[in-house]
């Protein structure tokens, strides 16, 4: 697993967002001594590896979401989202480029920021999710009316033609399985991946195919992939991985289908030259393609056409971990290719691979190497027979050790295979990581010039380790704030819900009065929240009281509606009470419809917790079954119920003791007369103490002794004049 | 036309003035609304193309931002009329642009009543369209609101007729004109919606009112236009021929654009064609071309006329000027006439418009010239059109190769097959051997050592299609691994005749042998069901021609051992083949005269006996239709012909069926 020893250098930095850099957008391409990067901003860079110097900083009108370059002609291509493509001549930077101070390492100055305008769009379209670039075709992918469109476009020559490209043609296709409701939220994070995939023989220079993360397949995997007809073509043929996780491909001269007059083929899903070749389930962040097979190393000829030779393996990335390889089988019974799956630890940002056998991908923690190749690994030389030629059945990750990286591409500086990985990471920090195995590098004596290196890449190793450790520490310092939380969380449920019979340890009391607030009367209702349980409420708990004012009897039709009022605990001790109180309503003011149900719970968002400690938004339904009690159905949180009580029209009612209008009645005294009737007639024989009339049955249970309790069955009448009192001073108001 | 363009501020400013304080707001806006449609005026003498379509673009959003503004603020009667011409203008505008009717207008639409309807006090909620119209048509008396009204039901009337809503545009019209029962179809049959159109009476406009980008008299014309097209075309679709020429021919008379014009034209020809006139087809058809000659699809239409009459000339010509139309690029007719911003082809949609005028691929029409080529033996011109073909297929992306369901190319190693039989026939052999050469190395890895194949008696009666169709028995991986085996021996079987030819005994047996292991791989596995080869057949086409390959490779592995002087196996191939194909002729021709020569005379006369009594109904054979035979058909039809000649027992058909076969037309249809 373990992997140390690689070299990494610090380029540059660049700005970014606080939260910084998300994956999916951020591109950096390498060709020669130059770097092309975009960090998702509306910028895109050009830096200098060799002399270590910002070139170019070109400004878009929007996002910029992807970008290409075709290094015969020397152009950059830009998709703007929202916009279209942009094309950018690099000839002419060095026309437009004032002279940038020096020191490249920071932001430059503003003064060589390039504006590009809409002159430079040469495909405007508002429905462009990405592109690719085939020597001197341009291959779009939108989403318009509910499809996906592949287009053709071919890259005319400005001088002699006035549009930039002209449209050939276009096949539309839907992958139809993922329109609906879910999927939709998760899928638009990522943007589709396009890439280009040449039948063997057909490419042309192969540095334009390698920098736009297109390859070259070799036979038999072109045919057995694509068909008989595409490779009697020599077809190149394009391949679409979507956010749902469909991998299409389609041939790139047969871009069209029967217009869909009878509609059968839309009911079949595809139009017949789209054919699907995987469906990987989570979105599709990466398509590549590897060399797992070395040639016989004594073929010199084949030694020369190694570095030409086309790729014997797809594979593709999907976001949550799921990687799949697709390789030509050697077996003799089925030709067909030889698929499979593998799960890596996600969620993977972005990968990389650059015609070897291994592949790069690189997750929130790490950076990790993959190699397919099989046969090298091996180790009973007997059993290469059988299995020789296939695809490894289970893939050991190699760490390079380098966090949050969201952009990653190989570059082919140096003469052979991969030398070279650059890196783009969340904190807007380019790197490059030199690849050559350590085992490789003879120790070789140090002269003052090489140990001056020497120091220089420990210094830089050491930075690159301190970055690591900061990072891992954060994340568990986080991860054990939320198992904290979680653990108090889980104390405090387990005493709520263990004893349901008994007393609870958090209590909460609903009580209603009347109380007098900014000179008006006003009908409130107050609940005390207790805990006498041996844990702290700590922040993040919040009580919830819900009013369900239920329908009046004269008015079926209206639903119950319900008011949820919450408040956040900031910190309840063991053994202290909060109160909270809520006004219901002012007594000219708005009509109450009683009886009113009081219901109070604790919630606590577990949301929040776990969302910090991962990235994942399964995490929760894997951590907590169905059916656990207190989870709230929405599975947000956690729910607690305290207590339930129904306020009716006696606690509201208020008696007038005082006989002189217009004099307001001393509030604080008045206490509910319900309340201090039951209080009463427990120890008072003689009901008629209590202003209203009353009859109580049996009479003073207290003196039959405690034994002895039959059921007690209280009624109380108010009398209709009271009421009528009552209730005509309350209408004439105060 | 250009009266409607002088669209100067001075009405609007007349209805502002009227409309009092809630207008006064937009005086600031109309101006700088004003000055983008002077600008669009600029954009319509700068010539067609990107130009025009983005001064269109500015206009409509112009429009929008101020139907957006006066939509602000509530309904009122005086402003409505203004209301309503905005909003008609920009409708015209987002029509001509997205090159079609989308769901979006017609919503504005309604929106557009309703508001109507608030400003009159009525609600309109809750009703569709139709109610609304009928609503806003009965309730709204207002004259001035009348005018602006019918303007709006004219592109109500566009919007329903682009979706084929044709009952729909019908009742609305019978609003407009005011007509309350269906007009009597008294009048000679005369569609009942045309009828309606023609009696519809567009209201005059005043000259203070706001003008408008498209006259509403235009509309009316190019919706009847519209409407006699699309009728003719789904009576057309539906095989009423009658109705549909009359309706088609009505159309001719309408207000349109040469291009729709000659597509009507077509149509005509198509339908006088499907009633057997095909001499008023091709009069038709030329008068399309007349009219636009880039209507390429009235070009295949007489080349396939021409077929049916059988005038191989000139169908031959006809599919030779189609290709160089193709050919040479296509200019960019699509600009936008300002004047026309809703014209017909935005109204007309049908299935049968789509099929009839889909735009024919050049690699398909090559290889419609090569195949009628080789079909008529001019076996030389064929060759040229077919390298040409596979020179065409190998070019860049630039080229598209129909590779779907609907195209008239076959499948890709078909093409080449054909190619290969038809260098073998005009005697270019090595050629004929590099070709099938390359179908060879291509399905090298695509073949399994075995594959076995079981048949269900359900699977039959369906013809293979490419790639998918699904047949019920067969998986249709199975099924493409069984064409590419059936591909690769054909292709030995023509490389095995031009050694032949060559005269190059051993290679040439070398490659039957080839085709015969290939062949061998196949295996067939019948459920208990299918006994005859005939059941085989017609559960699995692609039996039937592994069969045939199958023999004719042991017919000329056979003849080359006996040009070797190797009789004894000459024989064991001939008996073989007739165990294959039992009473094949040419099997058994061959046959008796390897046992004559063995002096075997009396086998061969009672197998000569026997042979004449079976001759007579040994014709009544005929073999399923589909793609596999038809690379067959190329295989027989390479077949050297004195070879088979030379062993030919008097009496007997050359291997029949096949031939038939390769003179008959072929059932697809050219769709450009």
């Amino acid at each position: 697993m373990a992997h140390v020893g690689h070299r990494v250098d610090y380029l540059a930095g660049f700005c970014c967002p606080v939260g910084g850099l998300a994956a999916g957008k951020p591109r950096v391409l390498c060709h020669e001594n130059e770097i092309y990067l975009s960090n998702g901003s509306e910028f895109v860079y050009v830096y200098d590896q060799e002399g270590k110097v910002l070139k170019a900083i070109y400004r878009f009108p929007d996002q910029v979401w992807h970008v290409e370059l075709l290094p015969l002609h020397r152009k950059l291509y830009i998709l703007c989202a929202g916009t279209g493509i942009y094309c950018v001549s690099l000839d002419q930077q060095s026309r437009l480029l004032k002279q940038t101070d020096g020191d490249g390492k920071e932001d430059a100055c503003p003064s060589s920021v390039f504006p590009i305008d809409s002159d430079a769009c040469i495909v405007p379209d508002v429905t462009l999710c990405t592109f690719t670039l085939l020597n001197d075709v341009l291959i779009t992918l939108s989403q318009a009316q509910d499809q996906w469109w592949v287009k053709l476009h071919v890259l005319l020559d400005p001088d002699q033609e006035s549009q930039p490209c002209r449209q050939i043609s276009q096949v539309g296709f839907s992958t139809c399985d993922q329109t609906g409701d879910d999927g939709d939220a998760l899928s638009s994070h990522f943007l589709p991946v396009l890439c280009c995939a040449s039948a063997p023989g057909t490419a042309g220079p192969g540095e334009g195919l390698w920098c736009s993360g297109g390859f070259t397949l070799e036979e038999p995997l072109f045919s057995l992939l694509f068909g008989i007809d595409a490779a009697m073509l020599d077809s190149p043929m394009i391949l679409c991985g979507f956010p749902d996780g469909q991998l299409c491909c389609v041939p790139l001269k047969a871009l069209n289908s029967s217009e869909a007059v009878d509609g059968c083929s839309e009911v079949a899903g595809q139009a017949p030259p789209v054919k699907i070749l995987h469906h990987l389930e989570e979105p599709v962040v990466f398509i590549g393609a590897l060399r797992t097979e070395h040639k016989a190393p004594d073929d010199p000829d084949d030694e020369q056409l190694f570095g030409d030779s086309g790729c014997d393996c797809v594979v593709v990335v999907g976001h949550y971990g799921k990687m799949v390889a697709m390789k030509a089988e050697r077996g003799e019974e089925a030709k067909v290719p030889e698929v499979r799956e593998y799960y890596l630890q996600g969620p993977i940002l972005c990968a990389a691979c650059g015609g070897g056998s291994r592949m790069y991908y690189s997750t929130h923690s790490d950076i990790s190497a993959v190699d397919l190749d099989w046969v090298s690994n091996a180790s009973d030389p007997e059993n290469i027979d059988n299995t020789a030629y296939v695809l490894p059945p289970v893939l050991s990750p190699a760490s390079l050790s380098i966090c949050s990286v969201v952009a990653l591409s190989l570059s082919s500086r140096a003469s052979e295979g991969d030398s070279e990985l650059l890196a783009l990471s969340a904190k807007g920090r380019l790197m490059s990581c030199d690849l050559c195995s350590p085992d490789d590098a003879h120790p070789v004596r140090l002269t003052p010039e090489k140990a001056g290196q020497r120091i220089k890449e420990l210094l830089s190793g050491i930075g690159n380790v301190s970055e690591r450790v900061s990072f891992l520490k954060k994340a568990v310092d986080q991860k054990n704030r939320a198992l904290t939380s979680l653990n108090q969380v889980m104390n405090v449920s387990a005493a709520l819900l263990s004893n349901q019979d008994g007393r609870k340890p958090v209590t909460c009391t609903v009580t209603a009065s009347w109380s007098r607030l900014l000179l008006q009367d006003t009908w409130t209702i107050s609940c005390v929240l207790e805990n006498s349980s041996e844990y702290c409420l700590e922040q993040g708990w919040t009580l919830c009281v819900q009013l369900f004012m239920s329908s009046c009897a004269f008015d079926e039709d209206s639903a119950d509606s319900a008011t949820t009022f919450t408040f956040p605990i900031d910190q309840l001790l063991p053994g202290s009470k909060k109160e909270v109180t809520l006004p219901l309503g002012t007594a000219e003011g708005t009509k109450l419809e009683l009886p009113l149900t009081v219901s109070c719970a604790l919630f606590y968002s577990l949301r929040e917790i776990l969302d910090s400690a991962s990235d994942s938004y399964e995490s929760l339904d894997d951590l907590l079954p169905d059916d656990s009690p207190g989870l709230s159905p929405d599975k947000e949180g956690i729910c607690l119920p305290l207590s339930k009580c129904t306020i009716d029209i006696l606690q509201c009612l208020r008696l007038d003791d005082g006989t002189v209008p217009g004099a307001p009645p001393s509030i604080a005294t008045l206490s509910d007369p319900v309340e201090t009737f039951l209080k009463v007639s427990r120890v008072q024989s003689d009901p008629s103490s209590v202003e209203v009339s009353d009859q109580l049955l049996p009479k003073a249970p207290d003196a039959l002794g405690d034994e002895y309790l039959p059921p007690s069955v209280a009624s109380i009448k108010v009398s209709s004049e009271l009421l009528k009192n009552a209730l005509k001073s309350f209408c004439e108001g105060w | 036309m250009d009266s409607s363009w002088g669209l100067s501020p001075s009405p609007c400013w007349v209805r502002q003035g009227r409309a009092g304080w809630s207008l006064a707001s937009l005086t600031v806006s109309l101006n700088s609304e004003l000055n983008f449609i002077a600008s669009r005026q600029a954009g319509r003498s700068s010539g067609p193309g990107r130009a025009a379509q983005q001064a269109a673009r500015r206009c409509r959003l112009a429009f929008d931002s101020l139907l957006r503004k006066i939509q602000g603020l509530p309904a009122a009667l005086p402003s409505l009329s203004l209301e309503l011409t905005v909003l008609y203008n920009s409708l015209l505008f987002a029509v001509s642009e997205s090159d079609g009717l989308v769901e979006g207008e017609a919503e504005r639409i309604n929106h557009g009543l309703i508001r109507v309807l608030e400003a009159c006090g009525v609600s309109g909620q809750d009703l569709s369209t139709e109610e609304l119209w009928q609503k806003v048509l009965q309730d709204v008396t207002t004259e001035e609101l009348c005018a602006p009204l019918h303007r709006l039901g004219a592109l109500q009337g566009a919007v329903w007729l682009a979706a084929n809503c044709l009952g729909s545009v019908t009742g609305l019209f019978r609003l407009l004109s005011d007509t309350k029962d269906p007009l009597p179809s008294a009048h000679g049959g005369e569609n009942e919606l045309l009828a309606l159109l023609k009696a519809w009476s567009v209201p005059v406009e005043g000259d203070t009112s706001p003008l408008v980008v498209q006259s509403t008299k235009d509309l009316k014309e190019i919706l009847w236009t519209s409407a006699a097209f699309l009728q003719g075309l789904q009576g057309l679709e539906a095989g009423n021929l009658p109705t549909a020429l009359s309706l088609l021919q009505a159309a001719t008379s309408g207000f349109c654009s040469k291009r729709v014009l000659a597509q009507i034209y077509t149509s005509i020809g198509c339908c006088t064609q499907q009633m057997g006139k095909p001499q008023t087809a091709l009069q038709h058809l030329k008068r399309a071309l007349q009219v636009d000659f880039q209507c390429l699809s009235a070009l295949s239409q007489a080349a396939l006329v021409y077929r049916q009459l059988g005038e191989t000339d000139a169908e031959l010509e006809a599919l030779a000027l189609l290709y160089k139309a193709l050919e040479t690029p296509a200019q960019e007719t699509v600009s936008i006439d300002p004047c026309f911003l809703i014209r017909t082809e935005l109204l007309v949609h049908t299935p049968a418009l789509a099929s009839l005028f889909s735009r024919s691929h050049p690699s398909e029409v090559k290889y419609l010239l090569a195949q009628r080529c080789l079909q008529a033996g001019r076996v030389a011109e064929a060759v040229e059109h077919y390298l040409d073909l596979l020179a065409l297929l190998q070019e860049g992306p630039q080229h598209q190769v129909p590779l779907h369901g609907r195209s008239a190319l076959p499948r890709i190693p078909e093409v080449f097959l054909e190619a290969a039989s038809a260098l073998e026939q005009l005697g270019r052999h090595q050629d004929a051997i590099a070709v099938c050469e390359e179908i060879i190395s291509r399905t090298d890895d695509l073949i399994p050592e075995t594959l076995r194949i079981e048949l269900d008696s359900s699977a039959g009666g369906e013809a293979p299609g490419r790639a998918g169709s699904p047949s019920p028995g067969i998986p249709p991986q199975q099924r493409e691994s069984l064409r590419c085996i059936v591909w690769r021996a054909a292709a030995y079987l023509h490389q095995g005749w031009a050694w032949t030819r060559l005269g190059e005994s051993k290679e040439a047996i070398t490659r039957f042998t080839r085709c015969l292991n290939v062949l061998l791989r196949v295996q067939l596995v019948s459920a208990a069901s299918i006994h005859s080869s005939e059941e085989m057949a017609e559960a699995l086409p692609e039996a039937k021609v592994l069969q045939k390959i199958r023999l004719l490779a042991l017919l000329g592995r056979g003849s080359q051992f006996q040009e070797l002087g190797r009789d004894k196996e000459a024989l064991m191939n001939f008996q073989h083949s007739l165990q294959v194909c039992p009473g094949d002729p040419a099997a058994t021709s061959h046959l008796l005269r390897t046992l004559w020569k063995l002096n075997r005379r009396q086998e061969a006369a009672a197998l000569w006996q026997k042979l004449h009594a079976d001759a007579a109904p040994a014709d009544g054979q005929q073999e399923a239709p589909g793609r596999c035979v038809r690379c067959l058909v190329a295989a027989a039809i390479t077949r050297p012909r004195h070879e088979l000649q030379s062993c030919q027992v008097e009496a007997l058909p050359i291997v029949p069926g096949v031939m038939s076969k390769a003179g008959e037309p072929p059932t697809r249809r050219i769709s450009c």
